[in-house]
């Protein structure tokens, strides 16, 4: 008897923190939405830019597409392509 | 001739064949291993982790080979080759490797510590992306709804006869997450640890079956036919990303506090997660953590979780009717904390004008990113522009996070 009281205990006290922490989490991260928004609002997109000007002969679009998403990932948004050259 | 025989006797004593004469349950074993080994191998259910625990299953069965792992009593004490009891705690590492093998050097270095799953966590936060939940914030909240099968089972298990300690371990199953499964069972339950992570790891991978099946008997097709993608454009969102790269990486840092502050003991599972998730985000100057975090470790970790809680399934540990209790526990763990994300949904449902899709709710428990992928699936079949998956992610992530903090709570109350 003692156990099963203890299980209920456990149920109401488990679910209820569970809800709160996720409840938690979503407001918390509104709050960050909002102060990102405010405080950095803009994406780094420069690494695209620079690439696309300088679009050798030979490389076409796609291809020069998929190396700049794979620099991109591998780098966080900081890198920059500065030649793109067939091997 | 009399020599012979005695030569010919020591022989046969030598081998594992005497042993497994004396006691057949080890065949049993073997067919265990043999079936566990076909379904990772032939039928690709969870391979990374079927594969190892069941080889580390064969390996511990093998009279003679010292690949078992045994298991202390409740006050730490083991017994030794000449008798003798001593407590396991007090034993150096190399005393244990010399005295009960390899497998029990690797089972308490590195399990009965609680040193995999944390690092386990590390590899998948590495590997999982905030982007869907960040940007589907209100769903996180379903993976709340979807812990409720662990303590519905915790309630249905001590009732059946198990420690609190011990239904506690069985009703984390219905997390459907194998590093807080085997993290709670070794703190609480250590000796139902290959048990809890086979039911866990198989009904993990049985989530293609599972769902479905529970989908089946509680969603109609109107529901399951609400499109995600319509209800936005209806009723749009009024919160905007403006800069996804920064908040993913901010968003870590800030969970890990905040849960922290709330469950302390949570903080192993969530605080190496977290990690794991940070150093992906931050890109090029952390990029070699998160290749060795998401690889390398992540890789080994996987190998030594799979064989020592392999190692821990003997038959003396694993063959008798808490088993049976704890498979059929599982199950019922499992199901019931889709049914509840699934109810959950469905009151939300006739609160709100935006419609959500009850498959939503099905994928609050974690099993990422498979859940999702089979909640999706059901969602093309009924409607093929239907995908649901960026949806459904947002509540499987909160599920891993919902998981963990229900583990943290029993550890807390049960530890």
């Amino acid at each position: 008897m003692e156990n099963i009281s203890l299980a209920f205990q456990l149920m109401i006290v488990g679910m209820v923190t569970v809800f709160i922490i996720l409840l938690v989490v979503i407001q918390l991260g509104k709050g960050l939405i909002k102060l990102v928004n405010k405080l950095a609002p803009e994406e780094t997109a420069a690494p695209q830019k620079a690439a696309s000007r300088q679009q050798p002969a030979g490389i076409d679009a796609r291809t020069q597409a998929v190396i700049n998403e794979a620099v991109n990932r591998i780098t966080g948004g900081k890198g920059r392509i500065s030649k793109i050259q067939s091997l | 001739m009399e020599q012979l025989t005695e030569i010919l006797d020591k022989l046969y004593r030598m081998t594992a064949f005497s042993d497994i004469i004396a006691d057949p349950a080890f065949l049993i074993m073997y067919a265990l291993a043999f079936v566990l080994l076909y379904l990772g191998i032939v039928k690709k259910y969870e391979p990374l982790l079927l594969v190892p625990i069941a080889f580390g299953v064969l390996l511990a069965n093998f009279p003679g080979g010292e690949m078992g792992v045994i298991q202390a009593d409740s006050e730490g004490l083991v017994t030794l080759a000449d008798g003798t009891k001593t407590s396991i705690w007090g034993m150096p590492l190399h005393e244990i490797a010399h005295e009960f093998g390899l497998m029990n050097f690797l089972y308490y270095m590195l399990i009965k510590t609680g040193f995999l799953p944390p690092v386990i966590f590390m590899g998948v936060g590495a590997l999982t992306d905030f982007g869907p939940m960040l940007r589907n914030l209100r769903l996180s909240i379903f993976g709340a709804a979807a812990q409720f099968g662990i303590f519905a089972v915790l309630l249905a298990a001590i009732l059946m006869g198990f420690t609190p300690q011990e239904a506690a371990s069985l009703g984390i199953i219905g997390g459907a997450d194998g590093p807080t499964a085997i993290f709670t069972t070794i703190k609480l339950a250590p000796h139902l640890l290959g048990p809890i992570a086979i039911a866990a790891y198989s009904y993990m991978a049985l989530v293609p079956v599972i769902i479905p099946l529970v989908v089946k008997l509680t969603c109609t097709k109107k529901e399951l036919m609400i499109n995600m993608k319509e209800q936005e454009k209806l009723h749009p969102s009024t919160t905007e990303i403006k800069n996804l790269r920064v908040l993913k990486i901010i968003f870590p840092i800030a969970v890990t506090t905040v849960v922290a502050l709330f469950v302390p003991t949570a903080v192993p599972l969530v605080g190496m997660l977290m990690f794991g998730n940070l150093i992906k985000e931050i890109g090029a100057d952390t990029s070699r953590l998160f290749d060795a975090a998401s690889n390398s470790i992540m890789n080994a970790a996987t190998i030594f979780l799979g064989l020592c809680v392999g190692g821990t399934m003997t038959a003396e540990a694993f063959l008798n009717l808490q088993t049976i209790g704890i498979v059929i526990g599982g199950f019922l763990a499992f199901a019931l904390s889709i049914t509840s994300g699934i109810c959950m949904v469905k009151v939300f449902n006739l609160f709100t004008k935006k419609k959500i899709n009850p498959l939503i709710g099905a994928t609050g428990l974690s099993a990422v990113p498979m859940a999702s992928r089979v909640c999706n699936d059901i969602a093309t079949k009924y409607d093929v522009k239907n995908h649901v998956l960026n949806y459904c992610m947002a509540s499987n992530i909160s599920g891993v996070i919902g998981s963990a903090v229900a583990a943290g709570v029993l550890i807390s109350f049960l530890g």
